[in-house]
């Protein structure tokens, strides 16, 4: 079975000074409790046939087991305990800031188009601090981190008041409730505070953007157009859009620009691309492309072939066969997600702790078949408009690439 | 520093699980069709869909040149006699499934998946690409720049040539020793050659068909009987050659200049999939690094803070198995962190294993297995994969009684066989001069691109 907690606390929460503090916290959740100490942790679930991970996002962090269903009890246990017992000290907090700083290393500055583009296009395309900061963290804030922030963090966003649990797997549920109720029972109360308005002003000019990448071989370009928000009329709609647009080979960007127009190698997107999708947000968010031209295309004539292609999508809309392959895709991988207990949990946990609209999950699929291909052309032409977006420009660095 | 047994009576506290719970796959029915085509199909009705696997001898160690293989395996999703390449894909959507082309050194993997009304109509078009791929002139050459371009970003990346570096060291001419084709071969393949080599290779009585799902598989043999007729070919073995793996105890350093980070990668000649050293040597790579409570993982990243992700791997093969261990570490702590790995394989080839240590692994290797396969598509995957290596159903059902028959002294000495700092080959890449000093101190080094002689 699958457990996993969604915290209401990811990367928009951070404090000025602090970059890189909701990622930073979610490793020190790992680091143990006086009953169950760091070393033990792991060994724990491990050793019981399981696997442990979490991740932070935007809007949330989820910290999940998947394991047999006889440890069920131990999970709810190991959970209730972190959740009240963390034990936070300089040791284990110096080890993260080490641990991240590598991960930061690794993922971002030790290879060619680190952080492409999620990292960065936020950066360039939103205006106040919570949603335009470095989400991985500066180094500076990293250092800068102490026990007292971290003490601080914990009891405001880690209480039992600011948490989602899910259970997806075979097992009884009175039993299982009974055993929530004995472990998370006790828990003592923390009361979130209220979460500040993250919306901001819709741009009205499109910006333009470049980053040089001494790793990169070719250039690459990403073009972020603000989203629509959950459950608004364009939601599902831009959702079904990015599959018209991206999905396969037969889908209309990689149609036209790779192989109609040869103009590009390669080219994806959609809402909260590349690590969401159209659930995982609650405050703005982007609806991302990122494209690699053929060598001897510039990434502007890449960018003038996108904004053409959306143009005509947006006078013409998805053609019947196009839609109809959006939806039988969407159906397709609502039941692959389904059979992973991981895919189910990730599913619930989101819509449960985010929008607090767990029944959702099911009912997906079919708002998915009910959607026109009027309302995916509407939406398009409402929010994939080039005064709308913001555009990276990812080029090699020439001088420092030769080294 | 050493990471001690831990009892986990100190957590008594903690409610203990149930054992691990045993695997059922399932007796799956094997047919083979009239042209040699083996088949295998497991009813699994957890949700409404079917997944394929289609496995042919057609790797990248197959036929001469790598570079033919790859073109090969990028040309199946290029249209048919009968579909261009959009039509494919449209036609897959349409059965709300996907279709993907993997290859390996040994072998062409074409994975399909629909949902099951579409199940006829999956076998059709799965059948018309293997069978009748058009390789039409215009589109290969589209491929081939994309091909060219993905190898170039796969090279800019530190990981890539020490990837490279160890295999060429490991297997030398031997195709397992050249992991991908140079660009000049890339540009140089034709069209006649794909077709030959797909001619050769892509033979039905060397085909795996796996399909797991919701199926009937009486039915589902029959109308795969009907989708595969037309394939007809001579009845040939493709084999790849033996390998002749050597190792080298210096540590071979690829300077890059201005990394941040140093890639350390360890690994050596291992055995395949079904010999007897196979599962405790993979009980003694999940000790080293095989999770979150691993060995690698306590003392480098736990308790020094030198790296994120420290791993150990496997990579299969027909002939043998890659295994190894994989580590970026920032460039100062580059001689610590090989001293600290070397320690680790060390005390795993000389130091029996304690038996919570040994306990805990088995079940993290029985637990991981058994989530894998909950799903139709981590089935599909399991049994295609272990059908490559002449094996079935009973081989995964069976996992949980061979790792449990697994002793301490067998895990420390397959470690000692395989990964002991002795027997393990080294490369590294990341910036020679910040990090050669230190590292010449501990262990030879034999340094490959830029650093010029003479400076540390």
């Amino acid at each position: 079975m699958a457990v996993g907690l969604y915290y209401r606390v990811g990367f928009r929460l951070e404090e000025e000074g602090r970059t890189g503090f909701a990622h930073l916290f979610e490793h020190l959740m790992f680091q143990g409790t006086e009953r169950v100490p760091k070393a033990d942790f792991g060994q724990l679930i491990t050793g019981a046939g399981g696997v442990l991970n979490g991740s932070t996002r935007h809007d949330y962090t989820n910290l999940f087991e998947v394991l047999p269903a006889s440890a069920l009890e131990m999970a709810c246990f190991i959970e209730a305990d972190r959740m009240e017992n963390l034990d936070i000290n300089e040791q284990t907090l110096q080890n993260q800031v080490d641990v991240v700083k590598e991960e930061v290393r690794v993922n971002v500055l030790n290879r060619p188009y680190g952080g492409f583009s999620w990292l960065w296009l936020s950066q360039y395309a939103f205006s106040s601090y919570a949603n335009a900061h470095n989400f991985y963290g500066e180094f500076a804030d990293l250092e800068a981190a102490t026990v007292a922030d971290a003490r601080a963090f914990y009891k405001t966003w880690y209480g039992p008041g600011n948490a989602t649990l899910v259970l997806v797997g075979d097992f009884d549920e009175d039993k299982a409730m009974a055993l929530v109720e004995r472990h998370f029972g006790p828990v003592p109360t923390r009361p979130a505070p209220p979460v500040p308005d993250l919306v901001e002003p819709i741009p009205s000019a499109r910006s333009e953007h470049r980053r040089l990448d001494p790793l990169a071989p070719n250039p690459r370009v990403a073009v972020g157009y603000r989203t629509a928000a959950f459950g608004t009329k364009d939601h599902l709609p831009l959702a079904l859009a990015s599959r018209v647009l991206t999905d396969g080979r037969s889908s209309r960007l990689q149609r036209r620009l790779i192989r109609e127009r040869e103009l590009l190698l390669q080219i994806d997107g959609g809402p909260h691309f590349p690590i969401g999708d159209a659930f995982e947000f609650k405050g703005p968010a982007l609806f991302t492309f990122e494209a690699t031209p053929r060598p001897g295309v510039s990434t502007e004539r890449a960018v003038t072939a996108i904004d053409e292609e959306l143009a005509r999508m947006a006078e013409d809309g998805p053609s019947p066969d196009e839609l109809l392959r959006s939806k039988r895709r969407e159906l397709g991988s609502y039941h692959a997600s389904t059979d992973s207990r991981l895919g189910r949990l990730r599913e619930l946990g989101v819509l449960a702790a985010v929008h607090d609209q767990p029944e959702l999950a099911d009912q997906l699929p079919l708002l998915f078949q009910e959607i026109s291909a009027r309302q995916v052309q509407e939406a398009v032409g409402r929010w994939l408009r080039p005064e709308r977006s913001t555009v990276l420009h990812w080029l090699p660095d020439l001088e420092r690439g030769k080294g | 520093m050493t990471t001690p047994d831990r009892s986990l009576e100190l957590t008594s506290e903690v409610p203990q699980p149930g054992p691990v719970p045993r695997l059922r796959v399932g007796r799956p029915t094997r047919a083979r069709l009239d042209e040699g085509l083996d088949v295998m199909v497991l009813a699994r009705p957890s949700v409404p869909r079917v997944e394929l696997r289609l496995s042919l001898p057609a790797g990248s160690a197959i036929g001469g040149s790598s570079a033919a293989s790859a073109l090969l395996r990028a040309g199946i999703l290029l249209g048919t006699r009968e579909l261009n390449q959009e039509e494919v894909s449209e036609s897959i959507q349409r059965l709300g499934g996907s279709l993907q082309v993997h290859q390996d050194h040994d072998r062409i993997h074409i994975s399909a998946s629909a949902l099951s009304e579409a199940e006829a109509e999956l076998y059709h078009l799965v059948c018309q690409i293997t069978t009748q791929p058009a390789f039409p002139q215009e589109e290969l050459e589209t491929e081939r720049v994309k091909l060219i371009e993905g190898l170039r970003i796969a090279r800019a990346t530190p990981q890539f040539p020490a990837e490279e570096e160890l295999q060429q060291i490991i297997y030398g001419s031997h195709p397992y020793g050249r992991p991908e084709p140079p660009e000049s071969a890339i540009r140089k393949t034709t069209r006649r050659q794909l077709r030959e080599l797909h001619r050769a290779t892509f033979l039905p009585s060397s085909g795996q068909l796996t399909v797991v799902g919701d199926v009937e598989p009486r039915r589902t043999v029959a109308r795969l009987r009907r989708a595969f007729a037309a394939w007809t070919g001579p009845r040939r073995t493709v084999r790849v050659p033996r390998v002749h793996p050597k190792n080298d105890s210096r540590v071979t350093f690829i300077d890059r200049p201005g990394l941040v980070q140093t890639v350390i990668l360890t690994g050596a000649s291992g055995p395949p999939v079904g010999h007897p050293d196979q599962i405790p040597l993979a009980l003694a790579s999940a000790v080293l690094g095989g999770s979150f409570s691993s060995r690698l993982m306590s003392n480098l990243r736990e308790d020094k803070g030198y790296t994120y992700s420290p791993h150990t791997m496997t990579v299969s093969h027909i002939r043998d198995s890659l295994v190894g261990a994989a580590l970026d570490v920032r460039t100062e702590v580059t001689a610590a962190a090989f001293v600290e790995l070397a320690y680790e394989l060390g005390r795993l080839a000389t130091v029996e294993v304690g038996q919570d240590e040994l306990e805990q692994t088995r079940n993290y290797l029985a637990g991981v297995r058994v989530i894998f396969l909950q799903t139709q598509a981590g089935l599909a995957s399991s049994l295609a994969q272990v059908r490559a290596y002449g094996l079935d159903h009973r081989y995964l059902e069976g996992y949980a009684d061979r790792l449990a028959a697994v002793s301490p002294t067998q895990l420390r000495q397959v470690a000692a066989r395989y990964l002991s700092p002795a027997s393990v080959t080294t490369v590294m890449v990341g910036d020679a001069t910040q990090a050669g000093e230190a590292l010449g101190r501990v262990v030879p080094v034999r340094y490959r691109g830029r650093r010029r002689a003479g400076t540390a």
